[in-house]
Formats: C-alpha cells, structure tokens, sequence
C-alpha cells in the first residue's frame, strides 16, 4: 500500500512538473498511468465483497420478526419506552415459551408443544394489536404535540412583540418625564 | 394601536417576524429528533461481576465438572427495540474467529444461543454458567464432548485441542433485521456493517482417558 502511494505521488510529482519533461517521456508516463488504472481497476474486482451472511438461528418464527416490525412502527409514531416496556415484557415471555416450545422434542410432548405454540401465537397477537393501537394513539399525540409547539412558539413571537411594544412606550414616556422636569441654569 | 407612529408599526413587524422565525426554529428543534450514534455493547463479566475472575482460582486450566461463572450483557443503543441472539461458540487455537473487517462469523460450531428483545437503551445481562461435563483424550488431543450451560447439557462435535490447551469460547452478537426478515451477525448503522464478539480462552488438561 505504501509503494503505491509513493508510485502515485511520484507520477503526481512528474505530471505537476510535466513542463520538464521531453516528448518522449509523456507516452512513457500516460502508458504507466493506464497499467496503474488497469490494475486498480483489477485489485477493486478482485477484493472480496463486504459480505454479510445471513441466517435464521434455531426455530424463530418469522411472525417475532413482523412483531417487531409493529413495534419499530409505534416506536417511530412516538410511543413512549413505558408503553413499549410492556410489549416487549410479552414479546420476551413469548420468546421464552418458544424456546420451551423447542426443546419438546419427545412424541409424547406434541399436544404440549402445540399448546406452547398456540400460547406464543396468542401473546404475538395481543402484542401487535397493541402496538397497533399505541401507533395510532402515539402519533396522534405526536401530531398534537408538534401543533402545539409550533402554535406555542407563534404565541411567544406575539407576546414578545407586545412586551418590546410596552417596553418601548415606557421607555418613551420615561423619556418625555425626564425632558420635562430637566431644569435650564444660566453659568 | 393609532398611538403609534407608522415606523414603529414597522419596527414592530420587523420584530414580531424575526421572533416568530426564531421561535418556529426553535420549535423545528425541539420537534426533530436528533441523529445519534447506533450501537451495541457486549460484555462477558466475571463470576463478581467484574471484568476479573473469569476462572475458578485464577487458574485458566478448567477441570472436569468444575463451575465457571460469567455473565453475559448486551446493551442496546440503536435507538428502538431490538431482537438479539448470542451465539456461544466452541473452538480452539486454529479454528478462524470472527471477521471484523468482512463482518463474517466464526465457522467454530455452535453450543447455544441466548435470545432477546432489548429496549433502546437498556442492557440485558443473562449469567452463564458453564462447566465441562465431558471431555476425552486420545493421543496428543484432548476432545471435548459435552459442556454443561445453565444446567443445560450440550453435545459438542469435532472439538479439541493439542494437549487441551487453548480452547476458547466465543461469543458473537446477531440482530434480527426486519428487512431480510433473519438473524445477521452483527448491526447496520449509518450505512455500516459493525460486528461485536469476543472470547475467552481456556486450557482442559485433565480430561478422562478414552
């Protein structure tokens, strides 16, 4: 990496002074310029693509993930983390019973499983019709709130133009009274 | 307000218009929420709850059956409820950790996962302990079988050591995204991919003859 940058620095240095050098040197240095270009463009292929592997761990249901997808919409609509601590106590609670619900592997224990799986399925729908009804109630409160802060700061630019306005009708007045009780001496 | 002369009148305007823009700007702020950094924290502590102690005795080389404690904590900074997974990892000096660089896991196999959802701002801590239930020695290598994790058995394949030094347990940190709708290793944020493990080291020099 350091030669490269010094390979660059050094053609960078020959074309700022490019005045120098005679005609036959300038194919010279544009030929090396488009293997330097040719080769950069080959180590960009050639380095390996920022991968992310993804993967679904053990046997979570893609119905923890909508869930979530609910919460993040309340959480977005400006519910409060009191509100939301709520969900996701059930949310855990669900997580816990599923994990139960996993280790049910015996064939004796499918009735028992799917009772689990039935209680997991209950709670995640309690909590995305709760989190349902926390969006609308959060972002209606959120608009009200944003209204009231916009209409809160018109009413400060009034009264804060009524008080300049008494201010300075005082200030006047204030003036007037000390021009009239100024006394003239003769020296 | 006849009182008033028509350039205080103006001067009033002037004023109640660079007050009302100043105070909506002010209300824009109060408002808008601000951007900050998104991130998660993992830690594993020792059995006091400190960043000490991770070994019975201070002695690295676990025995058969002996109990360690740590506890393992995430803290949750992304701004919203997130679904994490710890993965616990067994391997040895040669297997591959985790890629920081690539954000690609450990190919060590898998033990447990310990999963959760995590309030913005709050950090989740579990305990884990742990001990070796089972390990064997055949030749120069020490193999081990089963671990024992919050009373929980775990079979473990394919892992040894030579002479049963450097095993070492890896913890990775895995966030649900919504978008892919599956667990990754590590988080986004602000268009980047950051990862968070680690792992503690340890000997098993006293397995039972094969």
């Amino acid at each position: 990496m350091l030669q490269w940058g010094h390979a660059l620095g050094r053609y960078r240095y020959m074309a700022c002074n490019r005045d120098y050098l005679n005609e036959s040197q300038l194919p010279r240095i544009q030929s090396k310029l488009a293997i330097i270009a040719v080769l950069a463009l080959l180590a960009v292929i050639a380095i390996e693509p920022f991968a992310v592997r993804s993967q679904t761990v053990g046997t979570l249901e893609p119905r923890f993930g909508q869930t979530l997808v609910k919460l993040h919409q309340s959480e977005t609509a400006g519910a409060t983390s009191s509100e939301v601590a709520e969900l996701v106590a059930l949310l855990n609670k669900a997580l816990e019973l599923d994990g139960e619900a996993v280790k049910l592997n015996a064939p004796d224990q499918t009735q028992k499983r799917a009772d689990l799986r039935a209680q997991v399925d209950q709670m995640l729908t309690t909590v995305e019709n709760r989190a349902a009804d926390l969006t609308v109630v959060a972002s209606q409160r959120s608009y009200t709130n944003k209204v009231l802060t916009y209409v809160g700061g018109a009413i400060a630019a009034v009264l804060g133009t009524i008080a300049y306005a008494f201010i300075v009708a005082f200030y006047q007045k204030y003036r007037v009274k000390r021009t009239f009780q100024m006394r003239v001496t003769r020296k | 307000m006849s009182f008033m002369s028509s350039q205080n009148r103006r001067t009033l305007i002037v004023i109640f218009i660079t007050l009302l823009i100043v105070c909506q700007m002010v209300a824009y702020v109060a408002t808008t929420p601000r951007p900050r950094e998104q991130f998660f924290q993992l830690y594993v502590l020792g059995a006091k709850h400190m960043a000490a102690d991770y070994y019975p005795n201070n002695d690295t080389d676990i025995r058969l059956g002996e109990p360690v404690t740590w506890y393992l904590g995430v803290t949750d900074n992304m701004g919203s409820v997130q679904l994490v997974s710890i993965l616990v990892k067994i391997g040895n000096q040669t297997i591959k950790p985790p890629d920081d660089q690539q954000a690609l896991e450990s190919p060590a196999p898998v033990v447990t996962q310990f999963m959760r959802f995590i309030q913005d701002n709050e950090t989740w801590e579990t305990p884990f302990a742990w001990s070796i239930s089972d390990a064997v020695s055949s030749g120069n290598a020490t193999h081990i079988l089963t671990l024992q994790i919050n009373n929980e058995t775990y079979q473990i394949q394919d892992c040894s050591a030579s002479n049963g030094h450097n095993f070492r347990i890896i913890f990775e940190l895995w966030t649900w995204q919504t978008d892919a709708n599956a667990f990754e290793f590590g988080w986004t944020a602000g268009g980047e991919h950051r990862v968070a493990w680690l792992q503690v080291w340890f000997n098993m020099t006293s397995p039972r003859l094969a």
